[in-house]
């Protein structure tokens, strides 16, 4: 997904992430950044709230929808 | 400080998010690197009888345009960042832990910096930085090449102008550096210092304002 903000072109990116080892990521939020190296910095200053063992972010992009709410299946 | 005036001013609100966080981060750095004065030999910061308050003239006065931002935020940085990368890879061992967390933190401001870097047009605000950075790195032969003589800095003046450049990928540094005037206690060549209000507000003078009235 691209649009534009202030940045002549932005993508959205999920973030993931999980407290302990045994825990599974699951998704904290969103960033929009027209970069990955913006986006990681985003996401970090924006859900460092926690005492996170693992972080990452995917492209809004590159994930690939089975079904969602709303859907006709 | 001046990353925090811009916590709710920057052009998106990630940028606002980014800049406070950027801000505590500093504060943070700040205490633990006053602290480890002590292990480079040099006496605890407060306890000098006259204090005084040293800054680069980059952040003498509230920036007042995001491109100074970009510029302090991308090459300010950068070269306070190797200089630590450079003490934690000295050989005083207690600054290798101690820093550690401190260099992780600092890989994001260097991307945030690099990345507005490519969006935002900074020029005159990155030349600015730049030679701000080259003067605070110091002269060659100086005390940053003794204590990388001594092995407590990883890197001399020639590495850490060398290394800043790199980071800098595509930037040409400033020429025609001219040493004189320099203040070997303040790293700076411009004289002038922080402003007045900034200055009460680490002080924490400010804050004391609204304390209330004892007795």
């Amino acid at each position: 997904m691209g649009y534009t903000r202030v940045h002549a072109e932005v993508h959205e990116y999920d973030v993931f992430a999980r407290k302990t080892r045994v825990e599974p990521l699951h998704q904290v939020g969103s960033v929009v950044a027209p970069d990955d190296d913006l986006a990681m910095a985003y996401a970090r200053a924006t859900y460092d709230e926690e005492r996170w063992v693992e972080m990452m972010i995917v492209p809004k992009a590159a994930i690939i929808s089975l079904w969602a709410p709303g859907g006709d299946s | 400080m001046r990353y925090a005036e811009w916590c709710i001013a920057a052009p998106t609100l990630e940028a606002d998010i980014a800049a406070a966080a950027m801000g505590l981060d500093d504060i943070g750095h700040s205490r633990v690197l006053y602290g480890s004065l002590r292990e480079l030999g040099t006496a605890d910061a407060g306890t000098d009888e006259s204090p005084s308050y040293a800054n680069v003239p980059f952040l003498d006065r509230p920036w007042t345009d995001w491109s100074e931002f970009v510029a302090g935020n991308a090459v300010l940085d950068s070269a306070f960042t190797l200089m630590m990368e450079s003490l934690a890879n000295g050989n005083v061992d207690v600054l290798r832990t101690r820093l550690k967390k401190m260099l992780q933190e600092e890989r994001y401001h260097t991307l945030h910096g690099r990345s507005w870097m490519q969006e935002v047009k900074a020029g005159a605000a990155l030349t600015r930085a730049w030679r701000e950075s080259l003067e605070w790195i110091g002269p060659e032969n100086s005390d940053v090449d003794e204590l990388h003589r001594e092995g407590r800095l990883a890197h001399g003046v020639r590495d850490l102008r060398r290394l800043l450049e790199e980071r800098l990928d595509g930037h040409a540094p400033p020429s025609g550096l001219e040493w004189h005037g320099w203040e070997p206690i303040r790293r700076r060549i411009q004289p002038g210092g922080i402003d007045q209000a900034t200055l009460e507000m680490l002080q924490g003078l400010a804050e004391k304002r609204y304390m209330p009235a004892s007795g």
